[in-house]
């Protein structure tokens, strides 16, 4: 009896299935081939993907523009910064003369040489940038405001990526190491009518800086320092190709 | 315990704090008398948390360049005694605000950063520039050294400067470089997020709690009296 009920209910599953396929016929073909083009486009699709993920392989990755940071290249900045620390020691000195620009001034060269060489040996964006934050610790002690350095290098970074959208270009590193330090002059004046001003003894705290008055004269001196740094950048730039030169630039 | 117990370094932190606070009110208040004052007290604090040895460093820069500078302040604002303090103000502020950075060790600045999850590249990136000034010194000598053995001339030569001091030195310094970054890839230390421990971690003290606490009591009594 049992197997007789079951031989009836297959017959009526198979009759069934009969029947959705009778009604349904049209329905499945459409869906059997929705289902092929969908397989069809993914393996395209992943066919795509792998050749791509195989082509970028290949390819050397120094063609991005965003690299990820070897240690290699954090040891090398460093270094350099530490370069840039030690001949930017006598800023606790200049900080104390009263006339406008004198930091930028003094320190032009050393702070747009060695951060251009930095910049020649690891070519990546935010070389200049983690330079700063490196100096930025020893700039505390130092001189507070000049910590506001990482802005400064953010911007110039942000100007020269969008001028030469990379630092494949020798002179895209100069114009960075250009910028650097004239870029803190509109920051140190806006430290100083802040903060200088608290006493209330002068209207501007800045009167106090010889030549911050004058127009004239803060142009000038705004162009100098611009001057000295793209003369710091250039050298920079100089010994940066002979040391590539010698294959010690890899 | 060891909250209560004594130890010769400040906790980093509060060491750039404190260098923070006297510089910032020395160069805001230098034309005020309290700030004399306050540089004075702040002197004598140091000294009583074990910062005598930076402080005599200190003292001759701030003797000679200071006194220097407070002079030339004095003439340049036709004879302005003022101004000359406040010039000394500004010079004695800086001097005392590098005392606190003297005693921290460049590896407990390090561990401080690292407890604090900061980037392992920045962590990384500030001890080495910190602890290769000395090399660099090192280094320097050592140029200059090669370029008397060789006869290259005077230094304040720029052509002398440039090819026989500033090209010999980079060089030097790229395979100082190469070296060291193989060195610190051997040990097992990556930039990924990987985990990692801090081998002797830096304690806030009861003593740094003491220091700061002084610090701005010395501020704000300054700024009211």
């Amino acid at each position: 009896m049992n197997e007789e009920e079951k031989v009836i209910q297959a017959a009526d599953e198979q009759a069934s299935v009969v029947e959705k396929q009778g009604a349904g016929e049209k329905k499945d073909e459409d869906l059997v081939i929705a289902e092929l083009i969908q397989v069809a486009g993914e393996q395209g699709s992943v066919e795509a993907k792998q050749e791509k993920i195989e082509s970028v392989a290949l390819v050397d990755d120094s063609d991005r523009l965003f690299r990820k940071y070897k240690i290699k290249d954090i040891v090398f900045l460093a270094i350099i910064t530490a370069c840039t620390l030690v001949t930017g020691a006598i800023m606790p000195l200049l900080v104390n003369a009263p006339v406008f620009g004198i930091i930028q001034l003094g320190l032009g060269i050393q702070f747009s040489l060695f951060p251009v060489i930095g910049m020649m040996k690891v070519r990546k964006p935010f070389a200049l940038l983690l330079q700063s934050v490196f100096i930025s610790i020893f700039l505390v002690f130092m001189f507070p405001p000049m910590v506001f350095i990482i802005v400064c290098a953010l911007v110039a970074e942000v100007i020269t990526l969008l001028i030469f959208r990379s630092y494949k270009s020798d002179w895209a590193c100069v114009l960075a190491g250009t910028l650097y330090m004239p870029l803190t002059i509109p920051l140190l004046f806006m430290y100083y009518r802040c903060f200088y001003t608290v006493t209330g003894d002068e209207k501007s705290a800045v009167s106090m800086f010889i030549g911050s008055q004058n127009v004239g004269a803060v142009i000038g001196i705004t162009i100098a320092v611009i001057a000295v740094c793209f003369i710091g950048s250039v050298i920079g730039m100089l010994i940066a190709r002979e040391l590539k030169k010698a294959g010690k630039l890899k | 315990m060891t909250f209560f117990k004594y130890k010769k370094t400040f906790y980093p932190l509060v060491a750039i704090a404190s260098a923070l606070l006297i510089m910032v009110f020395g160069l805001v208040m230098s034309r005020k008398a309290n700030c004399a004052y306050f540089l004075i007290g702040a002197f004598v604090w140091l000294a009583l948390f074990g910062c005598w040895k930076g402080l005599l460093r200190a003292l001759p820069l701030f003797a000679i360049i200071g006194g220097a500078f407070a002079l030339i302040s004095y003439y340049t604002s036709g004879k302005n005694a003022q101004s000359a303090i406040a010039m000394l103000n500004r010079f004695g502020a800086v001097c005392l605000a590098v005392v606190p950075g003297m005693s921290i060790q460049a590896v407990a600045m390090t561990r401080n950063l690292s407890q604090l999850h900061t980037p392992r590249a920045a962590t990384l990136g500030i001890l080495i520039t910190l602890s290769f000034v000395p090399v660099l010194r090192g280094e320097i000598k050592r140029v200059r050294e090669a370029m008397r053995t060789r006869g290259a001339g005077s230094i304040l030569n720029p052509k002398i400067f440039y090819r026989a001091f500033l090209i010999p030195l980079v060089t030097r310094l790229v395979d100082i470089s190469d070296t060291l970054a193989l060195s610190i890839e051997t040990r097992g230390f990556t930039l990924g997020k990987s985990k990692y421990t801090v081998y002797k971690r830096e304690v806030i003290n009861v003593f740094d709690v003491v220091y700061i606490l002084g610090l701005i009591a010395g501020v704000v009594l300054a700024a009211v009296l």
